[in-house]
């Protein structure tokens, strides 16, 4: 019986069982759901390698550490959590005492301050579970007055080694700066680190402001003043803070002014006998119409390769979003949803178009593919307006404003995952939020 | 032995006859049962018939019954009586239906257009120099309609394949607004001060339910034009490793010391190797994991994939790695390497592998669980992170 048994199993197999019993290759797997969560890492204070440095390694990696904990996408370990700390920025690394508190990542770095006042900072990044480098260590040097910048770009270099796209730390942001009540507001001029540091006006406050734009290099900034009793627009020189008007065509208003990438070509709106059209200026030119209808064209934002114009219009009835060739020509409608929709602004990725979308009595910042498609709203408030993109193309700062008389404006960000909606310290009430270029 | 056989066959062909009789007999009286039901019937109306026939002695009671048969005539009456009034009352209709058609339709086609151009142009013209007035009168009335219906029917072809489905087909009060806010946006805020000042929290919950319903669909029309994300993925498996194929088979040759048995291993053997290369040698035998252990080892390593400091080009970037464990269940870092990748840059490439390989460290390191007795099975992983599900849609 048992004899019979055996024969019969081994038919069995002979005809082609065997297969499907037996495993062929390695055993396979498919994960398709993971976690999403700030990655825990470690920055120990930098190593002053002499005395003068000891001041500034404190505040050297303070301000790297805020930086990614600031993205959401990081979260730092206490430092009194550390098991073990790094004294010789050299020395081995003891993974295991970091492995023990989870830390993913380790920062480590060390900080000197040569007699003429350099700054010269020297930093690693450690995989701790691979207990392995994450790309090769690098030294940045500056001024001491520029202590932050170099903060700011080892911040970018970590964010850029772990996540894989580029780091927005090193940049700033032109902004107007708001001070009384909403009937009588003063505005002006104002720019300062991503963070809200080192704010510096570039403007007094005897005439209103609006809607500042840097350059792709940002060296300029284009912005809108009611200088002359009209919305004209002016080209300032960030450093020299010298300015001048533009095209400026006798009973017209011009408004919403944007570089082109090429940083030479601009385009704007302007309002002539009670019609607003897009009008392009380039270098030695005169402003040629892109539009030509009698309803209100305005808000134009490039592409990053510069060949499409995204803006808004209320040609169909209601305020939606068009894009059409930066030749001008027929625009194509890309916003079909509810409500209205204003302010694009294109991606310096070129993927996604962010907008201001009003609906049933509220604002909200969203994003939607560059033909309208996969539109998601990130945020909602009050009233929430003007958004302007991140160097990398990750987070959109906007302006936020409360209720009532007395509510102030104020400046936010959020990650384009929707998450990490935060409040960006300014002195006072702030609007119109424009990011600069990673500085160079 | 001839008695009981004799009896056996007896009692066997007596069981035959037995069944061929019942079949023979029982067949009959089958099909007959349905042919007396229908005699039945007929039957029963011949009867019927019959009695009447005998019974109907009365002509006079034949009489009364005549002029029930000019009744029947009436019928007729009444027939020509209801096609006559739905007929005339048909023909009216269509005679006045038509003209509030003819009256719709018309001005769709050739009249329209001679009607309505220079009624467009002249509005348009009036309301242009106040621009932010043009839109408000132009949705109202017909004239307006040539600028109005094409933008607003446009609306009504892509929500459908949109996020937020519904379409934007109310543009009157958005236009009513629309002339306030292009000039000041402060004054329609303020009117709404006190109901909307506790809802700033609720910023977030919109874009989460946006993003929720965007990832439950994302198969939508437009999104194949983004087909990158959808696109298939014909990974070709990693070559498998010769020599775990070796202590396979010598399992399978010690558990069989009965001849039989090895002739079994052979047989599986000579099957496996007219079915592949050459070269493949069968890896492992023993009973397969389960579908539970698998999923076991799948939940241990998704708990420790974190994708939230990805970039949105890694989260697009499928990697398969393969990793080599040790008996206790724990990984051999050092053999964790990438097999295959689809999508994504180098860059998004690379931090997709580490993202995979600090999973497969930090939830390995204590063990993953998986069953002792079938280590042939699982000693070498092929795991695939595939972040489809995970992405910022």
């Amino acid at each position: 019986m048992k004899k019979l048994t055996h024969i019969l199993a081994g038919l069995a197999l002979a005809l082609g069982i065997s297969p499907a019993i037996a495993q062929d290759g390695p055993l396979r797997i498919e994960i398709t759901e993971g976690v999403i969560e700030p990655l825990p890492f470690a920055i120990p204070v930098f190593i002053a390698e002499n005395a003068a440095a000891q001041e500034y390694a404190a505040q050297l990696s303070q301000v790297v550490a805020a930086d990614l904990a600031g993205t959401g996408l990081f979260r730092q370990i206490p430092r009194d959590a550390f098991i073990s700390n790094v004294s010789n920025f050299d020395a081995p690394v003891q993974y295991a005492d970091w492995k023990a508190i989870n830390a993913q990542a380790l920062i480590t770095g060390a900080v000197s301050v040569a007699e003429g006042g350099r700054v010269n900072v020297k930093f690693r990044l450690f995989d701790v579970f691979s207990e392995a480098p994450l790309g090769d260590g690098l030294q940045l040097g500056g001024t001491t007055t520029s202590w932050r910048r170099i903060a700011h770009k080892v911040a970018d270099q970590v964010y850029s080694r772990i996540t894989g796209e580029g780091g927005y730390f090193d940049s700033r942001v032109v902004f107007v700066h708001e001070e009384g009540p909403k009937n009588a507001r003063q505005k002006r001029l104002a720019v300062m680190d991503y963070d809200g540091a080192n704010v510096q006006y570039l403007t007094g406050s005897a005439s209103i402001v609006l809607a500042p734009r840097f350059s792709p290099n940002g060296d300029r900034v284009i912005y809108t003043s009611y200088e002359t009793g009209f919305p004209k627009i002016y080209i300032m020189d960030v450093g020299t803070v010298q300015r001048r008007i533009l095209d400026d065509q006798p009973g017209t208003m011009t408004f919403a002014p944007r570089f082109a990438p090429d940083g030479q070509t601009v385009v704007f709106s302007l309002e002539r006998g009670g019609n607003t059209d897009i009008y392009k200026l380039t270098p030695g030119g005169t402003a040629q119409p892109l539009t030509n209808a009698p309803s209100i064209e305005t808000a134009p934002s490039y592409s990053p390769d510069g060949s499409q114009i995204v803006f808004e219009s209320d040609r169909s009835g209601t305020q939606q979003l068009y894009k059409m060739s930066a030749g001008g020509g027929e625009p194509t409608r890309i916003s079909f949803g509810e409500g209205r929709y204003g302010t694009p602004v294109w991606s310096p990725r070129g993927d996604l178009i962010a907008f201001t979308k009003q609906h049933q009595g509220r604002f909200h910042i969203g994003v939607m593919r560059t033909d309208g498609s996969e539109e998601r709203l990130l945020t909602a408030s009050f009233l929430d307006e003007g958004p302007t993109w991140s160097p990398n193309g990750r987070v959109i700062m906007f302006t936020r404003s409360g209720s009532g008389a007395g509510g102030e404006s104020a400046l936010y960000s959020v990650d384009i995952s929707g998450r990490n909606l935060k409040r960006v310290p300014t002195p006072g009430a702030a609007s119109d939020p424009a990011w600069s270029p990673l500085l160079p | 032995m001839p008695e009981k056989l004799d009896k056996s066959t007896i009692i066997s062909g007596g069981a035959h006859l037995g069944l061929i009789g019942w079949a023979l007999i029982g067949g009959v009286i089958h099909w007959e049962s349905p042919a007396e039901t229908v005699t039945n019937v007929s039957m029963i109306s011949g009867d019927e018939y019959a009695a009447l026939v005998s019974n109907s002695t009365d002509p006079a009671a034949a009489g009364p019954e005549v002029p029930e048969a000019p009744e029947t005539p009436e019928p007729p009456e009444t027939e020509p009586e209801t096609p006559e009034p739905p007929a005339p009352e048909t023909e009216p209709q269509p005679s006045e239906a038509p003209p509030p058609r003819a009256a719709e339709v018309a001005p769709d086609e050739a009249p329209d257009t001679s009607a309505l151009e220079p009624l467009p142009e002249a509005e348009v013209t009036e309301t242009a120099p106040p621009a932010p007035e043009a839109p408000v009168a132009a949705p109202d009335e017909p004239p307006g309609a040539s600028l109005v219906l094409d933008s607003s029917r446009r609306p009504k072809e892509r929500p459908a394949q949109r996020v937020a489905p519904t379409p934007a087909v109310a543009p009157e009060p958005d236009a009513a607004v629309d002339t306030e806010m292009t000039e000041a946006a402060e004054p329609t805020p303020a009117e709404e001060e006190p109901a909307q000042e506790a809802q700033e929290d609720t910023a977030p919950e919109a874009a989460n339910t946006e993003i929720v319903t965007e990832a439950e669909e994302p198969a939508g029309g437009e999104v194949v034009a983004l087909a990158p994300t959808g696109s298939p993925r014909p990974k070709s498996r990693p070559a498998r490793r010769a020599p775990e194929a070796e202590p396979a088979r010598a399992e399978t040759s010690q558990d069989t010391s009965d001849a039989i048995a090895d002739a079994v291993a052979d047989a599986v053997s000579e099957g496996q190797s007219a079915s592949e290369p050459a070269n493949a040698t069968p890896s492992r035998s023993g009973p397969p994991m389960t579908a539970g252990e698998k999923d076991a080892l799948r939940v241990a390593v998704q708990q420790c994939w974190n994708v939230g400091s990805l970039s949105t080009d890694a989260l697009r970037v499928t990697v398969t790695v393969l990793v080599a464990m040790n008996e206790n269940g724990t990984p051999d870092n050092g053999s964790i390497r990438m097999v295959g990748s689809e999508g994504g840059s180098d860059d998004a490439v690379r931090q997709a592998f580490e993202a995979a390989r600090r999973a497969i460290i930090r939830c390995g390191s204590r063990g993953f669980p998986l069953p002792a007795e079938k280590y042939g099975e699982w000693a070498e992983i092929e795991m695939v992170f595939n972040p489809e599900k995970m992405r910022i849609k």
